[in-house]
């Protein structure tokens, strides 16, 4: 079955295309004066796996929240599934499942136990509840432990059970907010897997929100956004090439020295990462042996390699994701997450 | 497990099949939603042991020093009624009025752990919701002052299965609306402990000028005007009037004051009158539980 039969509900398209499952147009989120989101516009496509990418505090909480109809919009229009989330929530929320940064399982109920009511609260027919949810337990490796009550699942086991419960009425866009944050390599392995799987097998569109670069890449597409506003969009390796070339990283005793040296001998913007100086050139091979020859700074070290997204992020915003992170942008990002937590 | 067992487990499934084919899923009728939030409510309260253990014994500890304590000491009761069979009903009408505002803290801890949210973000109605939770909580407490009735017959009380069914049905409402307080209480607080601190609060009073530890046609003036504005008071008296019916029987026309039935101002309430007010009380309580609940974020 092609993803499209598969996902066959919703607002027939009028010319018969399959629209895009998530448009967005200048949504606007402020909390008294500061504003969360600032008029983004994006369309994310039928089984794809979409995501976004920023500092905690940059807004993807904020944006996913006003998508779920959790949080109402300041300004802007947002569709899912042909739905809008303002005038039909109901219609969205049917349309949507959502795996919440927080656990919300009830953990003094079985997982199966916990998957059937969230069946029956989305209104599934009786025969079809224990069937869907046995086959999502088998396939997020949760089946041996149906009968078992939440509260002795580890962590992993619990994300895993959500992502099952999300999927439980059909959904056609799967929203993960920070799925993997504090779980094991192993259980991220298994729920990327399952996630890709997902996208192929049952035309699932994913919307996630990560601030792991490795997750990005491992996107279709990926929105970079800081303060509430997307800097970038497109896949991962058209981000990357869009920086050209390699990152040439070189070090030394005096860095400070090495930087002004290597600005204005190449006309390059260099930065300090790693306790070593970084900038990008078109052919880092052939680069390295005209540095050395034009550097008098002592050089202890030097090194290429090809740009990561964590490259393009620094790039495009001047700082760090992690810089990011520490900052005032906390204070931000706990009155987001009340934000979060304030539900219609 | 190993990552390799996982990776086979998701391919394995994406082999066999994608699951049965998406049906048209509607919405959740009103009925289905009442239904599952009720069930919820009521399996939780019979997997928490030690709740249920303590809901049962703490009747029977009430009754003893109650009962046994301060029945000693008060002998002011008219006719053949002793305090043990007076107190009686007054203590099934406490067990439900504290198990039903109680169980208002369930929204509490459902925000706390997260699954309010659950609950929210599904595409259904918050009124139904709202029942839900109510139905819930009055059947736990309905069960629990049901149990009660055991001590009956221990206690003298002449109980018949007529008495009993005429119980039942009366707790059920007023377990309703009692429930109600204590849902739209539960769904304007965030944590466990205001929760309990107000509802202790709220329960005291209405406790103790209600008439369920002594008759309230007998009181001091300004405490009469509380007692006749606390809506269980409403509840208590037809509770007593129906389980001690046939001790009421036998008391003598010539008895100093009667000890159920409320007074307005030289007008004494019937039974259908005074269940009236629980039943308007109980509606005003169910319309802002289900306020309450709508507005919740």
């Amino acid at each position: 079955m092609t993803p499209a039969a598969l996902r066959a509900r919703g607002p027939a398209p009028q010319d018969g295309r399959v629209p895009p499952s998530v448009q967005v147009s200048g949504l606007t989120r402020r909390f008294g004066d500061i504003t969360a989101v600032d008029g983004i516009s994006f369309d994310v496509g039928e089984a794809e796996i979409f995501g976004f990418l920023g500092p905690n505090g940059a807004g993807k909480t904020t944006t996913i929240s006003m998508l779920c109809t959790l949080l109402r919009p300041t300004a802007g229009r947002a569709t899912i599934g042909g739905y809008d989330i303002v005038d039909d929530p109901a219609g969205v929320r049917r349309e949507i499942g959502i795996v919440f940064q927080d656990s919300t399982v009830d953990e003094r109920l079985t997982a199966r136990e916990n998957l059937v009511f969230h069946g029956e609260l989305f209104g599934m027919a009786r025969e079809d509840i224990r069937p869907r949810a046995y086959h999502l337990l088998d396939r997020v490796g949760l089946v041996e432990r149906s009968n078992d009550p939440v509260i002795t699942f580890s962590g992993g086991m619990r994300r895993r059970l959500e992502v099952a419960r999300g999927l439980m009425h059909w959904p056609s866009v799967l929203f993960l907010d920070e799925p993997t944050v504090g779980l094991d390599p192993q259980t991220r392995r298994s729920i990327w897997a399952y996630a890709r799987s997902l996208r192929d097998t049952e035309g699932v569109t994913i919307f996630l929100t990560t601030h792991y670069m490795d997750e990005a890449e491992a996107c279709d597409r990926v929105a970079i956004m800081d303060h509430g506003k997307i800097i970038a969009l497109d896949t991962p390796d058209r981000l990357k090439a869009r920086l050209g070339g390699d990152v040439v990283s070189i070090a030394g005793p005096d860095n400070e020295g090495l930087a002004r040296e290597v600005r204005e001998a190449f006309e390059v913007e260099p930065r300090f990462e790693n306790d070593a100086v970084e900038f990008n050139v078109e052919q880092g091979g052939e680069f390295l042996p005209i540095l050395l020859n034009r550097i008098e700074g002592e050089v202890r070290s030097v090194g290429i390699r090809a740009p990561t997204l964590e490259d393009v992020f620094v790039t495009m915003t001047g700082h760090q994701i992690r810089e990011a992170e520490a900052s005032e942008e906390d204070k931000m990002r706990s009155m987001r997450q009340r934000g979060f937590g304030r539900m219609r | 497990m190993t990552v390799e067992q996982a990776t086979a487990t998701v391919d394995a499934g994406a082999q066999v099949a994608t699951g049965s084919p998406r049906p048209a899923t509607g919405r959740a009728n009103f009925l289905q939603v009442v239904r599952v939030i009720w069930m919820r409510e009521v399996l939780i309260y019979f997997r928490d042991r030690p709740r249920m253990i303590s809901a049962f014994i703490m009747p029977i500890l009430m009754l003893v020093m109650f009962g046994e304590g301060l029945g000693n000491s008060i002998a002011t009761l008219p006719g053949d009624i002793g305090y043990r069979q007076f107190i009686f009903p007054g203590m099934v009408a406490m067990i439900v009025l504290m198990n039903s505002v109680f169980s208002g803290v369930s929204i509490v801890t459902d925000r706390q752990f997260g699954f309010l949210r659950e609950i929210l973000v599904a595409p259904v109605s918050r009124t139904a919701i709202c029942i839900g939770k109510i139905t819930g909580g009055a059947t736990i407490s309905l069960v629990n002052g049901v149990v009660m009735f055991v001590m009956a017959p221990i206690l003298g009380i002449d109980i018949t299965l007529e008495i009993v069914a005429k119980l039942i049905g009366l707790i059920a409402l007023v377990s309703f609306m009692l429930t109600g307080l204590g849902v739209a209480m539960g769904s304007r607080l965030r944590s466990v402990e205001s929760f309990q601190m107000l509802s202790q609060v709220a329960i005291m009073p209405a406790m103790f000028l209600s008439g369920i530890f002594f008759p309230i046609n007998n009181v001091p003036a300004w405490m009469d005007v509380i007692v006749k504005l606390n809506p269980v008071t409403y509840a208590v008296a037809p509770i007593r009037e129906i389980a001690l019916s046939e001790q009421l029987k036998a008391l003598p026309a010539d008895a100093p004051f009667q000890i159920t039935h409320v007074d307005w101002f030289g007008y004494t309430l019937s039974t259908w009158e005074e269940l009236g007010v629980v039943f308007v009380f109980g509606a005003v309580m169910l319309t802002i539980a289900i306020r309450a609940i709508r507005t919740t974020e």
